[in-house]
């Protein structure tokens, strides 16, 4: 029995950048040679996800959403396109299991955790965890209290915060939310596009407080380690 | 040893030296420039066009010219292909056993959601003009329209993402047109919804000529 691991990415008409993580963490998987394919397909480029199981020989197939967030797109777009009907479903005779995203899984505080202490933080700072946010899902803000309650539960930071670009409590706030002079924010975003490499960095840039100190970490998405996310997510899908 | 025949595919020209495959890049003056035989690599050198502009739609007739890359072991012509173009050898090969699904720009527009819903409303005139201005600009042939594929033709069985981003712009302009503007080089490749946007421009002209001048556009 053959198996495909395909990683389903959003993509971009505008943004060259914004798929590079997709494409590294294939490549990542790839050189592990645990799978005999390892495909990548997108919402908004080549390969899109409606043609994506063109690509795949293998009898078993393993989607897993490289989002930070489940939401509309990973549980309406990428379904529909790609004709999933439910977890585990059987498509012109391959078996295809879809799983959770990336950004829902536990062992994603680990590489939120490392993102921290490579941003300088040592671990008597505040995390805090910026996700996007929207006030028109509120799944996508759960997701990401989850993934601070993850964190926190690693232990690794004394203090965690939930912070978002795009709803309450907002990232210009975070100072406002602890009484420790050092804040570490790690950006839940799955590249370091137009958001979490120029809007974030730019407004926290703006952030001052006398005597406090903010460091800003890289996106937690293009962190090699997302690579052993991925492959946690579908030896729990093998299961199924 | 059989002495391998080159031949076109899309933009690219394949040759062989000695049994070695080499993708040329479209024709220029001057030296060829050597990209090596690597993934990140030649997904790299392809994925913006001579003005340094981003290519989303790989298969766009916008690719930059005078390069090749030598495909080593390890890096074969399949893998080249796989990059440049996504799925085309695939859905040739597919085509050629009789297995391609074809998926029509109705049921394409029947299954969105969200901002792409509006694409629906486009009508029939615009529907044709939009297929006339993004799929003369890439090197498939719509099979989902009706058209038919020699063998050496590369098949596209579905309407793509930018179709569909181009089919929603222009229901929009359907329900107030905008002013034509110049088209400017400058504006990203996909940015419809910009003014100067080559794409834009040129569909928003061909639905403001007259019909026989819409033919001679053709």
């Amino acid at each position: 029995m053959s198996r495909a691991l395909l990683l389903a990415g959003h993509g971009s008409h505008l943004n060259a950048d914004s798929s590079a993580p997709v494409y590294a963490h294939a490549a990542r998987l790839r050189e592990r040679g645990m799978f005999d394919e390892v495909r990548i397909a997108f919402w908004k480029e080549e390969p899109s996800l409606s043609r994506a199981l063109d690509g795949c020989d293998a009898d078993e197939i393993t989607v897993v959403p490289v989002f930070m967030s489940a939401g509309y797109f990973t549980n309406e777009v990428i379904p529909r396109e790609m004709g999933l009907n439910g977890r585990k479903c059987c498509i012109r005779g391959k078996t295809v299991r879809y799983t959770a995203p990336v950004g829902g899984h536990p062992s994603l505080a680990r590489v939120v955790v490392q993102r921290a202490l490579e941003a300088g933080a040592t671990g008597d700072e505040a995390l805090a965890v910026l996700g996007h946010g929207t006030e028109r899902h509120r799944q996508s803000e759960a997701n990401v209290y989850q993934q601070s309650e993850f964190v926190r539960a690693l232990g690794a930071f004394p203090e965690v915060l939930t912070v978002f670009l795009d709803q309450q409590p907002g990232m210009m706030d975070v100072f406002d939310l602890t009484a420790r002079a050092e804040v570490v924010v790690v950006p839940l975003f799955i590249a370091d596009g137009w958001h979490a490499g120029e809007t974030i960095p730019e407004g926290l840039g703006d952030l001052r407080e006398d005597g406090r100190r903010l460091h800003y970490a890289g996106a937690v998405g293009t962190h090699p380690s997302v690579a052993d996310v991925i492959l946690e997510l579908a030896a729990e899908a093998a299961a199924w | 040893m059989v002495k391998r025949e080159p031949y076109a595919f899309g933009q690219l020209r394949i040759e062989f030296d000695v049994q070695t495959p080499v993708v040329h890049g479209p024709a220029a003056t001057g030296e060829e420039r050597r990209i090596e035989a690597r993934e990140d690599a030649l997904r790299e050198w392809v994925r913006d066009d001579a003005l340094g502009r981003y290519r989303p739609l790989p298969t766009a007739r916008t690719m930059r010219p005078g390069w090749y890359v030598r495909c080593e072991p390890g890096f074969s012509l399949d893998d080249a292909l796989e990059v440049i173009y996504p799925l085309a050898v695939r859905h040739q090969r597919m085509l050629a056993e009789g297995t391609l699904r074809l998926v029509s720009l109705q049921r394409v527009f029947d299954r969105q959601s969200g901002r792409y819903r509006a694409a629906g409303k486009l009508s029939a005139a615009g529907r044709e003009a939009a297929r006339r201005v993004l799929c003369n600009r890439c090197v498939k042939v719509p099979l989902w329209d009706g058209e038919t594929a020699g063998s050496k033709d590369i098949p596209c069985p579905e309407p793509c993402s930018l179709m569909l981003s181009l089919c929603r712009e222009a229901a929009l302009w359907e329900e107030a047109p905008p002013a034509p503007a110049p088209i400017d080089p400058s504006v990203a490749w996909a940015a419809f919804d910009e003014p100067g946007n080559e794409i834009r421009e040129t569909y928003l002209r061909e639905r403001s000529a007259p019909a026989n001048e819409v033919g001679l556009l053709r």
